[in-house]
């Protein structure tokens, strides 16, 4: 466990002087201030139920970017960096584990995506203590919607560990991450309106379950945990962390 | 410390490594030389863990390096031949890093990355970022990583590879000094290198061990001195002088235009053929304008034995015992 550790430390410390890590922080905070206030001031407008705002903050587009792109972006150098630069061979003849060095480096991607996110609940509280908003914004739901973001997030990012130990080339990396995010994202909706799937029960039920976006909207982001989603986040992250394990390991089996 | 048994690595049909076998006992200093694609970065990556062997057995420690890898790896510094360091991180920063992934307790970590900075003599560009500093200083920064945690198996490939002959001197006496509590096996092309530094050098040639000995040995017995004659005068004069001496076999006589003529003999192992031929040329009335001899270094030795000259047969290769 001290190898996840150090590995974790090490590398939360290169993310963090990282001028990529930078780059997507400030487009992120700029896109989400931009949007929230147009949201705010639509809700003033229009005299909405302001205790909707937190949930529909959850679909503005820097959510999706945050989704669609990042985990890509984040995650591309983790393993093809150290391939492509050869500082893999250093880093796996010393005495860690490979699980560990693959626990270390999504701990700390998952912890940056993290630290990113953090900004974006200190903005909703500054506005209900800022009198934009009359409503009280409930802990409950926050927390729910900030937990399954993390949740699949973190899902997210442990494919992108895992197909950038597959390839030397950064950019390829990423690129495989984010056509699975797509993928995740946008095929259950796609293929699940479709006629025929739409007739079939079990395939349209399997889609439903599959379709994350729609999962988050319709129970992290009310402030409700299903604990079959939690398992199926959990489970994907265990299984795409294992597979990433297993893709370092395999250069020292015969 | 290390033992290898019939090592044998495949890259699909190719034969990278061919049932290598040596050990390497407590304290000595090795030099495994090779020329280009001969096996050595092969064999060295099988024993660090970093590559699986396709058959054989190789132990580091005590420790299988197929079944307990992870052991191996706790007893055991490893500097690989071009070293990648993280750009974006002071020498000191990467060295604690390195430290505390390698175990070393952190109330010893300042401790020990201060006394692996000494021996590699980087103390200078301790809080410079590793991406800045030039090639010779990052390969002792990679040596700096190998020693800090003071494992007791040093593999270091190529070492001195890109450093100025004032950087090699220090790492040359660092390698010495290291005998004491390590022990070493370091490949290197530079040979006199090898020689000075190493106890005992291995020979490996297209995947295949040639040679296992100490350096002087290996030369000795395998080598032999050349005797450079010149002489003003006709070469039947030089041809006739050199004939009836005991030791040489003088090559072809070959005149030079100011009036001179040359050939260099073939000189047997341990002998000095210099007082005698001197006394012959002298007789025979013949004006001595060289008279040089030759000794064998690991140099030639080396480039006959990998051109072919010379055949080590696996089965002369002295025992790790009788080298010791």
């Amino acid at each position: 466990m001290n190898g996840a550790i150090v590995t974790f430390k090490k590398e939360l410390f290169s993310y963090c002087v990282s001028p990529v890590s930078w780059l997507i922080a400030v487009l992120f905070y700029l896109m989400r201030g931009f949007e929230l206030s147009r949201l705010v001031r639509h809700f003033a407008d229009n005299r909405l139920d302001q205790e909707l705002l937190p949930t529909l903050s959850y679909g503005l587009s820097s959510t999706f970017l945050m989704v669609m792109l990042v985990p890509g972006i984040l995650t591309m150098r983790c393993f093809a960096e150290e391939r492509r630069t050869g500082s893999i061979e250093t880093l796996l003849t010393a005495p860690v584990r490979d699980f560990d060095v693959v626990l270390g480096k999504w701990g700390a991607a998952a912890a940056f995506y993290a630290l990113l996110w953090l900004p974006s609940v200190v903005v909703l509280h500054v506005l209900q203590y800022g009198m934009f908003l009359d409503a009280d914004l409930a802990f409950g739901p926050v927390f729910a919607a900030y937990l399954g973001m993390f949740l699949l997030a973190g899902f997210l990012l442990a494919f992108g560990c895992f197909a950038s130990s597959l390839t030397d080339n950064v950019l390829l990396a990423a690129l495989k991450t984010i056509m699975f995010c797509f993928c995740l994202l946008r095929l259950p909706n796609l293929v699940g309106g479709s006629v025929e799937v739409a007739n079939q029960y079990y395939l349209r039920e399997l889609l439903d379950k599959l379709d994350v976006m729609r999962n988050f909207s319709e129970w992290f982001a009310r402030g409700l945990i299903d604990s079959s989603q939690v398992v199926f986040y959990l489970g994907g992250i265990a299984f795409f962390l294992f597979l990433c394990g297993i893709s370092l390991q395999s250069r020292r089996i015969a | 410390m290390i033992s290898v048994s019939e090592l044998t690595k495949l890259y699909g049909p190719i034969v990278a490594v061919d049932r290598v076998s040596f050990e390497v006992a407590r304290g000595e200093v090795v030099g495994f030389l090779g020329p280009n694609g001969a096996g050595k970065t092969t064999t060295i990556r099988v024993l660090t863990g970093y590559h699986p062997a396709s058959s054989g057995t190789a132990t580091l420690a005590g420790f299988d390096v197929a079944k307990d890898s992870l052991s191996v790896r706790k007893n055991l510094g490893y500097l690989p031949q071009e070293v990648p360091i993280y750009p974006d991180l002071r020498v000191v920063e990467y060295l604690r890093y390195r430290a505390a992934l390698k175990g070393v307790p952190a109330r010893e970590r300042k401790l020990a990355v201060e006394r692996a900075m000494d021996k590699a003599a980087i103390a200078d560009v301790a809080r410079k970022l590793v991406g800045n500093v030039s090639h010779g200083y990052r390969q002792r920064v990679g040596l700096a990583d190998a020693l800090v945690a003071n494992p007791p198996i040093l593999i270091l490939d190529e070492p001195t590879s890109g450093m100025d002959p004032n950087q090699r001197l220090r790492i040359k006496q660092v390698v010495k000094d290291l005998a004491a509590e390590h022990t070493v096996l370091f490949s290197s092309h530079i040979l006199a290198e090898v020689q000075e530094v190493s106890s005992r050098v291995l020979v490996i040639h297209r995947g295949v061990l040639r040679a296992d000995g100490r350096p002087d040995k290996l030369v000795a017995q395998t080598g032999r001195s050349r005797l450079q004659v010149a002489v003003a005068g006709a070469p039947a004069a030089l041809a006739a002088a050199l004939a009836s001496v005991r030791g040489i076999t003088p090559g072809p006589v070959l005149p030079a235009p100011d009036g001179t003529c040359q050939t260099t003999c073939a000189v047997d192992a341990h002998t000095d053929p210099r007082p005698e031929v001197g006394r012959r040329l002298l007789q025979h009335g013949l004006p001595v304008c060289e008279l040089r001899l030759d000794l064998p270094t690991l140099e030639s030795w080396f480039h006959a034995l990998t051109a072919g000259d010379i055949a080590t047969v696996p089965s002369t290769l002295p025992t790790p015992e009788a080298s010791r």
